[in-house]
């Protein structure tokens, strides 16, 4: 070959290579180059949600800390302090399913859930309380039961806790925070170093942080939403699929799936709705467009740009925690009909009560979560309060109606053959008002199969 | 293009459909049923061999006859034409839905049907389904005779000379729709109610895909109903379920026999409506309508006559649509 020819082949690829580069179709969310200038640092990358990660571990261990029964003290260290040294209770190593960090520090150091919790009023519960002020009351009250559940209101608390800090912290502060007013031009501009001396601009590293607290792996679009589901469950199957470096563990920063990510996939996998993909795929066509700015102020078509892909993840991620309300309403459901056969056939009805109180508190964390978005949901969040109410309808026909000097205080409510009726029109809500698709736990699921075995279609036949 | 491949894709599988699926009435196992039922009966009642009665039973006079072949082009034709139709129609699904929404609102659900084991649920789900189906077709047959703007579509039906189990599908569209309709109205109407108190316990009893009755019946040779084979179940049978015999009688052109057999499956409906009439292994009939033209078999009568006379008679009557002297099997010119 000789050295014209040579420079053209070189000059060529290099040519290739900068446009495949600049318009790259990045498929996992990692090794976005540093565009801040003059950065005289040592990282190689800027992508950084580190403080998400570290609370989404918080928040697993707080809800395994309630359902164990610990003390008040033990879940405030977690959910409100922010000390050193403290061990990851959940997730940890399983068999044939190795995790990388142990300790919350390793991720990262000096963080907590109700520093971030939502400080807006919550109607759904009484009291008149904010996010924060619910999950913290919520604790108190999970200390004083047996493993988190109080069978005089109905409160499962492991659940409750669990799933409205999934709405109050993760979900509030991404679309609410991160992905709202902190996109506005003027704040956290991607011009400037975020804090000076870091890796990272304003703007890249507030669309990092929503991005870590949907908690979805970094190597989502490489995956199948049930493999992420698998991640999330820690099956032995599925740790080839979450250990993306082959390093041999799998790191809770990059490569394993909590929270809404987690739901994302559980629904997904169905088939009927892709979530999760879409919400990743926004999240990394927001940060390909802010590094391509290239460490200079967004334009403002740049800048609308990255609000519709903002605008998707919002719309996407509130459908997925109506879907929630909807599976659960559809559980709740199904536990009212084992009740009143047990109740009927004056068999045992114990168990069947737990389990009504377990859904119950999955429905309500997650009703609560949508009152968390920074959404004035109207007329919709009223029937989503009225049709479940303070707490479940109790055997003797009563539900929680008021908290008067910290404690909740029940008085008589609609029969429990009323409050099942309840959570049909809760699932109709979901479907008019949220538009949900994946539709787990269908009440009306037997109607679709009946029609299925009779056939929809029409024929013109005679008699 | 690709919507015009994927109509002539659906078409053909709606066509093959027809044959091989067992909710549909020409469905294969039940043409060979109904062909083995016939050659018995014939080699039993006429005293035919095996042969004969199968030259018998396929004689081409029948088969290929003007009247049998605009058959077989309905029921090409239909099936685009009713692709096209379906999404107008309301669902079944909607329907039973939005029942179901209104009973929870309306009425406490009776928890001592709780009892019932999941079988006998399915039992009373497919035979209320069956026998309620069954009543509303008898109704709807009996209004498209009584009414003429809906027999002008009808008669479609009975302008067939020559009967074969091919004329079951020689149908105008909007009876098509009507029928579909009536489909929807009664399933979607059951289906909420059982789901309403049974819950999830409600399944179909279902053979070949379809309900079980119906296919226990199109298996015993209902297909013959439209055929040059007369079997007669005899008067205390033919008091409950509609023979063969019976339904050709609804087809004759002999005065006597007008508006008789409505029903499909249940011969009760035509005992409690006083239009039942016996039929007879040995009758004798002469199928279509008085006067009836050849013209009456070519396309254009077939699909776009029923619309004209409709509205002719929709106009003359003032909208008034019960006829009150019944003259509906004539043609449309002796009316």
């Amino acid at each position: 070959m000789n050295k014209t020819l040579l420079s053209i082949v070189v000059a060529t690829s290099l040519t290739l290579t900068g446009q495949a580069h600049a318009g790259a179709h990045v498929e996992v969310y990692a090794d976005f180059p540093i565009t801040v200038k003059n950065y005289t640092g040592s990282k190689t990358h800027s992508e950084a949600y580190t403080g998400q990660i570290a609370r989404h571990t918080l928040h697993n261990s707080v809800k395994k800390l309630v359902s164990k029964g610990a003390s008040l003290e033990q879940t405030k260290a977690y959910f409100n302090g922010k000390e050193t040294g403290r061990v990851i209770v959940d997730p940890v190593s399983k068999d044939e399913f190795a995790v990388l960090q142990t300790h919350v520090d390793k991720i990262s150091t000096g963080k907590n859930l109700s520093g971030k919790a939502y400080k807006g009023l919550i109607s759904g519960m009484p009291g008149g309380l904010t996010g924060a002020e619910l999950l913290d009351l919520m604790l108190e009250k999970a200390a004083a039961t047996e493993k988190g559940f109080d069978p005089l209101t109905g409160y499962d608390y492991t659940q409750l806790i669990s799933k409205f800090t999934m709405g109050a912290v993760f979900y509030n502060q991404a679309v609410d925070n991160y992905l709202d007013e902190k996109l506005a031009a003027d704040v956290n501009p991607n011009s400037k170093a975020y804090k000076e001396g870091k890796a990272y601009t304003g703007k890249e590293h507030i669309w990092d942080e929503a991005f870590g607290y949907f908690g979805a792996p970094a190597h989502t679009m490489k995956l199948t939403a049930a493999q992420v589901y698998g991640i999330a469950k820690q099956k032995a199957d599925s740790f080839a699929k979450a250990d993306y470096n082959n390093d041999g563990k799998v790191s809770l920063v990059t490569e394993m799936a909590f929270a809404h990510a987690y739901y994302a996939a559980s629904f997904d996998k169905g088939g009927k709705t892709n979530y999760l993909h879409t919400i990743v795929q926004a999240f990394l066509d927001g940060r390909n467009l802010i590094s391509s700015a290239n460490g200079e102020a967004l334009t403002d078509a740049q800048r609308s740009k990255l609000m519709s892909y903002a605008q998707v993840i919002k719309t996407q991620w509130q459908r997925l925690i109506a879907e929630a309300v909807f599976k659960y309403a559809g559980s709740v459901y199904g536990d009212i009909e084992k009740l009143e056969a047990a109740i009927e056939a004056n068999g045992n009805a114990v168990k069947l009560y737990r389990n009504y109180a377990k859904h119950w508190g999955e429905l309500k964390g997650f009703a609560l979560a949508l009152e968390s978005g920074g959404v004035n949901l109207g007329e919709t969040g009223v029937k989503l309060n009225r049709l479940i109410g303070y707490s479940p309808v109790l055997l003797g026909n009563t539900q929680v109606a008021a908290l008067v000097d910290g404690e909740f205080v029940q008085s008589s409510s609609v029969s429990l053959s009323e409050y099942r009726v309840q959570m049909i029109k809760l699932q109709k809500l979901m479907i008019d008002d949220f538009e949900v698709e994946a539709r787990n736990k269908n009440v009306t699921a037997n109607l679709a199969q009946l029609v299925d075995s009779l056939g929809e279609a029409m024929a013109a036949e005679n008699d | 293009m690709d919507w015009l491949f994927e109509f002539i894709q659906s078409w053909f599988s709606e066509l093959m459909g027809l044959v091989s699926q067992g909710s549909k009435r020409i469905f294969f196992g039940y043409m060979l049923s109904a062909t083995l039922i016939a050659v018995v009966w014939l080699m039993w009642q006429r005293q035919l061999n095996c042969l004969a009665a199968f030259r018998w039973l396929f004689q081409g006079k029948i088969w290929w006859s003007s009247s049998s072949q605009s058959d077989y082009t309905i029921m090409l034709l239909n099936q685009p034409i009713m692709l096209l139709l379906s999404p107008i129609l309301l669902s079944k699904l909607a329907l039973a839905t939005t029942l179901f929404y209104a009973l929870n609102d309306w009425v406490s659900r009776p928890l001592w049907f709780s009892d019932i084991p999941v079988f006998w649920v399915s039992v009373i789900f497919t035979s209320c389904l069956f026998v309620v189906d069954d009543a509303s077709r008898y109704y709807l047959h009996r209004l498209m005779h009584r009414w003429p703007v809906l027999w002008a579509f009808h008669r479609v039906h009975h302008t067939a000379e020559s009967l074969t189990p091919f004329t079951v599908l020689r149908t105008h569209p909007m009876e098509g729709l009507l029928f579909g309709l009536r489909s929807v109205l009664v399933q979607g109407f059951l289906i909420s109610v059982f789901v309403f108190v049974f819950a999830d316990r409600v399944t179909l009893l279902s053979l070949l895909g379809a309900n079980v009755f119906n296919a226990v019946l199109n298996l015993l040779g209902s297909n013959l109903r439209h055929s040059p084979v007369p079997i007669s179940y005899g008067k205390v049978i033919e008091g409950w379920l509609i023979s063969p015999a019976q339904h050709q009688i609804h087809h004759s052109q002999a005065r006597q026999h007008w508006d008789k057999n409505f029903g499909a499956f249940i011969a009760l409906w035509d005992r409690l409506g006083n239009t039942l009439e016996y039929g007879s292994n040995s009758q004798e009939l002469t199928y279509g309508l008085l006067g009836q033209k050849p013209k009456e078999h070519q396309l254009v009568t077939l699909y776009w006559q029923p619309f004209t006379s409709s509205w002719r008679y929709f106009w003359r009557s003032k909208g008034k649509l019960i006829s009150t002297n019944n003259k509906t099997h004539v043609t449309s010119e002796s009316q």
